[in-house]
């Protein structure tokens, strides 16, 4: 019985106008948007393997270690699924120094890109936005007269008096719809990954497949809620016109609406600055308190010159510099120093050496050690003032279906916040490392800090920064709150509605 | 009797369910608009008139030595915000809201190298993690929810009779076609708008009423014009609505044409537009500009090289001769970059027109004073203001006697401290007559649109089968 019902509804959602309107729409917003995502990341990703290649040159060239230090740079390589849902991909910096003066964090990021900054005037559209607004249009288009439209012409009388349950006429209505609905989504996600295998520059993993799944279990889920409230409102009104009218408004208030309005509303609050300062104050505190050490530690010692060079001169040149850093917009406060001799040193400046190499480890260990302690102060700061407001403004869209599914979506893609913030971690990761490894080396306080007059540094024992984005277990694991929210939805429109129908008279 | 049926159309609009939920949804838009202006302008304002203050007094600190003032230049010049945000926010995030003077010292010798104006890339703010929104200003309601709710109107209005068979009654009587289909558009029209104008109404109520807040008498000239351009693009979604409501058999078939058409062409063409068309040229990338600003200035330095050693007054006058150079040159080559850019964004744009939604974002921005066409104002200002202030120095320079009137070298320049006042000041001005010109083309298009889809509305009526 169940089976005629589907094939009825089929027939009958399958043959129409709407039907063939909504695959076309579909696919051909898909297919431009993505030929244009393509072109975008190609761009992103020959930007970031030239910037690559120019941190590491400039590291490379150097003969001491000092000069390199400060050139140590990470890029972080665009992400390929950010073409289904970019999410703060390209928002956030691309590039970080990871000096061992200051903890690198999301908030110390640069960017780096060869394109013309005035292009973000123009907003950029990702596949699952396409999906966020027409599938959830279409799915209102296929359920408003679902109801309304079999009560107005009296089928629903025809159809009862047979002696088929209610329960099976409903389920049947939205099974057929879904499928009529699921051909646009599978054949436009289909083309689109098909352009992006076509495309050479982009490598999609197994494991990216899977999340593409998530992606479509997310959209499926998605459409799904869309097509209940228009079978709500199709059920309560029980006229068609009235049922197209209200999913309509419905839908631009869901969509359009309600995710720009109540995050204009919600401003970033005063006290954080406040916070701010006071956090500033206090790291600048304890990076004054280093300084008086290392003056002291100046003043004690038996040999005199000004630091940082105490007069160690070179013929062939030579670099020099210290002092502080500040940013005190991210709470950003350091100490800075570089020193380096481009040949031999003069004969007089030698007995000096040993002197240096004796200050400069001292520095480094007491400039590594200031900048884990503030590093305390500074992530609890930063958490509270940006990323909190940020986690607020985000429950705030998930007061509509489209920003569970957003935030769904950018969990598989790892493009939200907790994937962007994975790759800050490998960076603070990937800096241990190399404190680590010039510690082991024992490098701030050898010759080969500053003088190359005797030995050049070997950079290819080097550690190398490498980042895998997060498994697709941990994606599962955080798109599933979104998921199962959505889920939930579902089964409450699905109940209500269901009710509303068993009791109505025909 | 066209404004019989008007009539007729307007009692029934205004007794419908879509009227009242127009009415909300306009009405929350707006209020939301008018508050969250009232809670940022006024700080936006101060932000700015302190910076121009902090930015002066930089500059008139430099004022005891002309050579510094010629070398350092004028320092930051700030955009000036727009009075009339709330109407179009224009992605001015994304534009930078100053340029800046930028100057360094060579490494060698005591030659600095001159000023030369920097615009800065307009990076984000690179600290928000917040979710992207689009800004609730008007270009929003207008460019959205009003097209949308114009279809909401129509759609039925054709097919709706005939499918109810009213409209053979009507066509029955001596009325002529074009006389019902014109009544139906104004009904239509007025309806849309007495919603719309009542939010309107309320938003500036709200807005002036607020002392934080001045609009003066230009500005309300420009809210006339930007509600005229609403006015245009009602017409034009309510000629569409009309157009597919006359050809389609059905309402719900016109409604479901009416809604993708929108969708497209509102929703997603103008920025998958413009990608494509940011495609089709690369201007000059950072890392060029970097190489060949280096190349310019090795050139000039091997000349310097071998032209010095001579005389001490050789030396200053070669000295002098290669710092202009080189600031002309630079000057020219960050120009050139920065046109290249301009000329990217601007083509983008122009492909952008086809959606009618575009060009009501840039027609509202350019009345607004925001957007790009604003920025590309400021930086004429503000270039202006740069050779101005040039030729303050070399005039103030020639003043003085006892000069040698080599500018660029610190000895062969007037000495006198300058008078802090003399300095001219930037002045960043909005000029609505600009705007009108820059605006015309889009304006004319509008138009065109509108013209061209009411006729095809009337070809479409006048030959429909009842």
């Amino acid at each position: 019985m169940l089976m005629t019902l589907i094939r009825r509804e089929l027939l009958d959602n399958l043959m129409t106008f709407r039907f063939a309107a909504a695959v076309f729409i579909t696919l051909l917003l898909v297919v431009a948007a993505t030929a244009v995502l393509i072109k975008d990341y190609e761009r992103r990703l020959v930007d970031y393997n030239t910037s690559v290649e120019t941190h590491q040159q400039n590291v490379r060239k150097r003969q001491t270690y000092s000069p390199a230090i400060v050139r140590v740079y990470v890029d972080r390589p665009p992400n390929p699924l950010s073409l289904f849902n970019v999410g703060l991909d390209n928002r956030l910096g691309n590039e970080i120094n990871v000096s061992p003066w200051h903890v690198p964090s999301l908030w110390d990021a640069q960017m780096n890109s060869s394109d013309n900054s005035f292009l973000n005037i123009f907003s950029s559209i990702d596949i699952v936005f396409i999906f966020e607004v027409v599938l959830s249009l279409l799915a209102l288009i296929f359920a408003y007269d679902a109801l309304a439209g079999e009560y107005e012409g009296g089928t629903l009388r025809l159809v009862l008096t047979h002696p088929v349950q209610r329960g099976y006429i409903l389920l049947a209505k939205y099974i057929s719809a879904m499928l009529c609905l699921l051909m646009p989504l599978l054949m436009s996600l289909l083309l689109a990954l098909i352009l992006l295998t076509t495309s050479t520059s982009i490598y999609l993993t197994t494991d990216d497949f899977l999340r593409v799944g998530g992606i479509i279990l997310a959209s499926v889920a998605y459409l799904s809620v869309f097509y209940f409230i228009g079978l709500l409102i199709s059920a309560v009104t029980r006229r068609t016109s009235t049922a197209l009218m209200l999913s309509i408004f419905v839908w631009g208030f869901l969509v359009l609406v309600y995710p720009n309005v109540v995050l204009a509303t919600t401003a970033p609050q005063d006290t954080s600055a406040e916070r701010g300062a006071s956090a500033f104050g206090q790291i600048k505190q304890i990076w004054e308190e280093f300084d008086r050490e290392r003056k002291h530690f100046l003043a004690t010692d038996p040999v005199p010159g000004e630091d940082p060079m105490f007069d160690i001169d070179s013929p062939d040149g030579w670099g020099a510099g210290d002092g502080f850093s500040e940013n005190r917009l991210t709470l950003s406060y350091y100490y800075w120093s570089v020193l380096y001799y481009n040949g031999k040193l003069t004969e007089e400046s030698l007995p000096r050496v040993p002197h240096a190499q004796n200050y400069y480890g001292f520095l480094w260990r007491q400039i590594i050690d200031t900048a884990d302690q503030t590093w305390l102060i500074r992530r609890q700061t930063l958490e509270d003032i940006f990323v909190k407001p940020a986690l607020i403004d985000r429950i705030l869209l998930k007061l509509s279906p489209v920003g569970m599914y957003d935030a769904a979506t950018q969990a598989w893609t790892g493009t939200d916040l907790k994937g962007l913030q994975d790759f800050f971690d490998a960076v603070r990761q990937y800096q241990r490392t190399v404190i680590a490894y010039l510690y082991d080396r024992e490098a701030f306080k050898s010759r080969l800090w500053f003088a190359s007059d005797e030995t050049v540094v070997d950079w290819d024992t080097l550690p190398q920064f490498s980042f895998e984005r997060s498994s697709i277990g941990t994606n599962t694991k955080r798109a599933l709150p979104d998921l199962l929210l959505l889920l939930t939805i579902n089964v409450v429109l699905f109940t209500i509605i269901f009710l509303i129908f068993i009791k109505s008279e025909v | 009797m066209i404004w019989h049926i008007a009539k007729r159309e307007l009692y029934d609009n205004l007794n419908s369910l879509r009227f009242a939920l127009t009415m909300v949804l306009l009405l929350g838009l707006m209020l939301t608009n008018a508050v969250v202006h009232l809670q940022e302008h006024p700080a936006r304002i101060q932000k700015y008139l302190s910076s121009v203050v902090d930015a002066r007094n930089v500059l008139e600190s430099r004022a005891d030595s002309l050579y510094d003032l010629a070398r350092k230049g004028p320092g930051k010049l700030y955009k000036k915000p727009s009075p009339l945000h709330f109407c179009a926010e224009g992605g001015d995030t994304f534009l930078s809201s100053a340029v800046e003077a930028h100057y360094y010292f060579w490494d060698t010798d005591d030659l600095g190298s001159f000023w030369r104006m920097q615009y800065p890339a307009a990076t984000p703010n690179l600290t928000n993690i917040r979710p992207d929104v689009t800004k609730v200003d008007w270009a929003f309601v207008i460019g959205y929810a009003l097209s949308l709710i114009a279809l909401l109107f129509t759609f039925d209005s054709v097919s709706g009779e005939r499918e109810r068979g009213t409209l053979r009654l009507i066509l029955a009587n001596s009325v002529p076609r074009h006389t019902v289909l014109i009544g139906k558009f104004l009904g239509a029209l007025i309806s849309v708008n007495i919603s719309f104008a009542l939010a309107v109404l309320i938003n500036l109520l709200v807005i002036s009423t607020s002392s934080a807040v001045h609009l003066g008498a230009d500005a309300w000239g420009r809210i006339g014009i930007v509600f005229f351009i609403a006015l245009l693009y009602t017409c034009l979604f309510l000629a569409l609505g009309l157009l597919v409501s006359a050809r389609v058999q059905r309402s719900a078939v016109s409604l479901v044409i009416l809604l993708l058409t929108w969708v497209t062409f509102v929703v997603f063409m103008p920025s998958i537009l413009a990608s494509i068309a940011s495609g089709f040229s690369s201007p000059m990338s950072a890392d060029e500009l970097q190489v060949r600003r280096y190349q310019i200035n090795d050139k000039l330095w091997e000349e310097y090289h071998q032209k010095t050693g001579v005389s001490k007054l050789q030396d200053m006058q070669v000295g002098s001769r290669l710092v202009t150079q080189d600031k002309v040159e630079q000057d020219r080559l960050i120009e050139k970059r920065l046109m290249q850019q301009v000329e990217q964004v601007q083509r983008a744009r122009s492909i952008t027109q086809i959606s009618p939604a575009a060009i009501v974002q840039h027609l509202l921005e350019s009345f607004a004073g925001t957007g790009f066409e604003r920025h590309l104002q400021f930086l004429e200002n503000a270039q202006h203001y740069g050779r101005q202030y040039s030729e303050f120095i070399v005039e103030t320079d020639r003043t003085d006697l006892q000069s040698l009137h080599l500018i660029g070298v610190r000895e062969g320049m007037s000495q006198k401290p300058v008078s802090p006042e003399a300095i001219p000041r930037f002045e960043d001005t909005l000029s609505l007559s600009k705007d009108f010109n820059t605006a015309a083309t889009e304006l004319l298009l509008l138009i065109l649109f509108v013209v061209v889809l009411l006729s095809s509305a009337y070809l479409a009526f006048v030959r429909v089968e009842v």
